[in-house]
């Protein structure tokens, strides 16, 4: 093996600080006045005055954005966790009538793309009053995270041997209770994958985001943001400082707990 | 296993049905009845037959669209695969990568809109990085408004994809090079090849199947792309950056037109899932010859 740094090494090295250098600017700029920004923009911040975060994130609302995502993005995972774990047992472990039919639909699932169904998606939910709403939300994410959680906690199933589950049946636990008693301590590793897939897709989603939801109260942080950007489009040192303070916890949450990130996101976006 | 009651089954089941067939499997099933109809969204919808779609076909700005997201694959295929897989190529063999790795990913996992108002900024003709850093260089004459130059503003879009994904990809690829047998490799290097050679005679080729995973990721992301168009651009300057998804956001959002922007929906689908269906047979034909 390599001992020793090579130029590629470096190059890699190199290549990789390059890439920092946006949010690292983003950063600087959200230090320095809109004169200094304007006069040198890759001049370094003189002084160090944090207020304009505490003003982005009560004047600007970006504080009512945050809540939103959370308050959407916790409940549609919750459900996505809870409804699909008991779906994809059942689908691993249990033989009924009807399975086929219920694979086939969720395989189908794992290909449409939200284009396929959004223009009547945005009519449907109009009908029964769902728009403008948390649950505009709420709904959809759940819904489309549904088929990639099933396929992946029931092939995680798939892997357990079915000697511990009829162990637990001669014992005379009902499907029910294997699943809430046995099944879900069980599954824990393939649900924080599952989770942290879930968890990033409906915090990062924009265009159910943007069609779904006008009031300002309600909007989620990626269309908040955009909002922010059109309200403070003068205001650059604003628009830089409500940018780092939603890239900056990320990125700490993100070097904490990298390896699991990496394994969710690539694990739920290649999907076998 | 038989399942102890059949009511047990159903209570499993059926919630997660329900949700996905409400939102999703119904909403699907109603766009591609939309895309026979005439409707503004009041009113009664009329029956149209296909003249959604042949209307579609000879809409310049819905076929160019599809050129602009040719570009933007094709592009893409490059700055966020190719990259990804040299990347992880360096990564999966040297030391000290623990840095590199974990800031290429960074990108990944920020909010799309996030990123393309930063980079808006990065663009911006005044204040923005781009522009002061050609002055600093002392390029003045290559100063440019990015995002406002049709000649531009798709690369830009597109530079930014490969600033966001090439760290994706990478971390698929060394993903699969980590699991390649040891022994292959040790014994290529016994023989006396060196990494150059051992990179592209040995583990490129024996992680084709992940490749080609990559490759079609990268195509069915490109047809659904809509963040980084409607922040940056929103399809102009001129309809210069406009793809399918844009353009159909406001065929149904702004002008109204649902029976219209359903057909150029269920176009759009039916183009990746014929794409998707060929690259799993593409794949399945060549199995035999790629063994871990």
């Amino acid at each position: 093996m390599n001992r020793k740094p090579t130029f590629s090494t470096l190059v890699v090295w190199f290549y990789a600080t390059l890439n920092l250098l946006p949010m690292l600017w983003m950063f600087m700029s959200s230090l320095k006045t809109n004169a200094e920004i304007a006069k040198s923009p890759l001049g370094l911040p003189t002084t160090f005055d944090f207020s304009v975060f505490a003003e982005a994130w009560e004047m600007g609302g970006l504080g009512t954005y945050a809540i939103n995502s959370a308050i959407v993005t916790f409940t549609a995972t919750t459900i996505t966790l809870t409804v699909s774990s008991m779906a994809g047992f059942a689908l691993s472990k249990l033989n009924f009538r009807g399975r086929g039919v219920v694979m086939g639909i969720f395989t189908l699932g794992l290909l449409l793309p939200i284009q396929a169904y959004f223009i009547a998606q945005n009519e449907l939910f109009e009908l029964v009053y769902l728009k403008d709403t948390r649950w505009a939300l709420i709904v959809p994410y759940t819904a489309m995270g549904i088929p990639l959680a099933v396929w992946l906690l029931k092939s995680y199933i798939d892997s357990l041997p079915k000697e511990i589950f009829e162990s637990a049946r001669v014992d005379g636990a009902s499907d029910l209770a294997v699943y809430r008693l046995l099944m879900v301590p069980i599954i824990r590793p393939a649900l924080v994958t599952v989770g942290i897939f879930s968890v990033l897709s409906s915090w990062n989603e924009f265009l159910l985001a943007l069609l779904y939801v006008q009031d300002d109260a309600l909007k989620t942080i990626p269309t908040g943001l955009l909002a922010f950007s059109s309200k403070y489009v003068t205001d650059y040192q604003m628009l830089f400082a409500a940018l780092s303070m939603v890239t900056l916890p990320m990125i700490v949450l993100y070097v904490v707990f990298n390896r699991q990130i990496v394994t969710g996101l690539t694990q739920g976006s290649v999907k076998g | 296993m038989k399942p102890t009651s059949k009511f047990g089954v159903l209570i499993l089941v059926a919630p997660a049905v329900f949700i996905y067939a409400f939102a999703v499997l119904l909403p699907f099933v109603g766009t591609i009845a939309l895309s026979f109809a005439r409707w503004n969204g009041f009113g009664t919808p009329e029956f149209a037959g296909f003249d959604n779609y042949i209307r579609a076909f000879h809409d310049t700005v819905f076929v160019s669209s599809f050129g602009h997201m040719l570009f933007y694959i094709a592009t893409t295929l490059v700055v966020e695969v190719a990259m990804g897989l040299l990347l992880a190529g360096v990564i999966s063999s040297g030391r000290f990568m623990g840095y590199p790795r974990v800031a290429l990913f960074i990108p990944v996992m920020l909010p799309m809109v996030v990123i393309a108002v930063l980079w808006g900024a990065v663009f911006n003709p005044d204040f923005g990085a781009m522009n002061a850093f050609l002055s600093a260089i002392g390029r003045e004459d290559w100063r440019q408004v990015w995002l406002g130059n049709p000649a531009t503003a798709l690369p830009a879009i597109s530079l930014v994809s490969g600033w966001i994904f090439a760290g994706f990809y990478m971390a698929i690829f060394n993903a699969a090079f980590a699991r390649l047998p040891q022994d292959v490799i040790e014994s290529a290097r016994l023989d006396g090849a060196n990494e150059r050679t051992l990179f592209w005679r040995i583990k490129v080729p024996m992680i084709r199947q992940v490749s080609s995973v990559a490759m079609l990721l990268c195509i069915t992301g490109g047809i659904q792309g809509f963040d980084l168009f409607y922040v940056m651009t929103n399809g102009g300057p001129y309809n210069s950056t406009e793809v399918p998804t844009t353009y159909m956001v406001k065929a149904v959002f702004r002008d109204m037109e649902i029976g219209f922007g359903s057909s150029l929906s269920v176009i759009l689908t039916i183009v990746g899932l014929v794409i998707a269906i060929f690259f799993r047979k593409w794949r399945s034909t060549r199995q035999e010859d790629v063994e871990y």
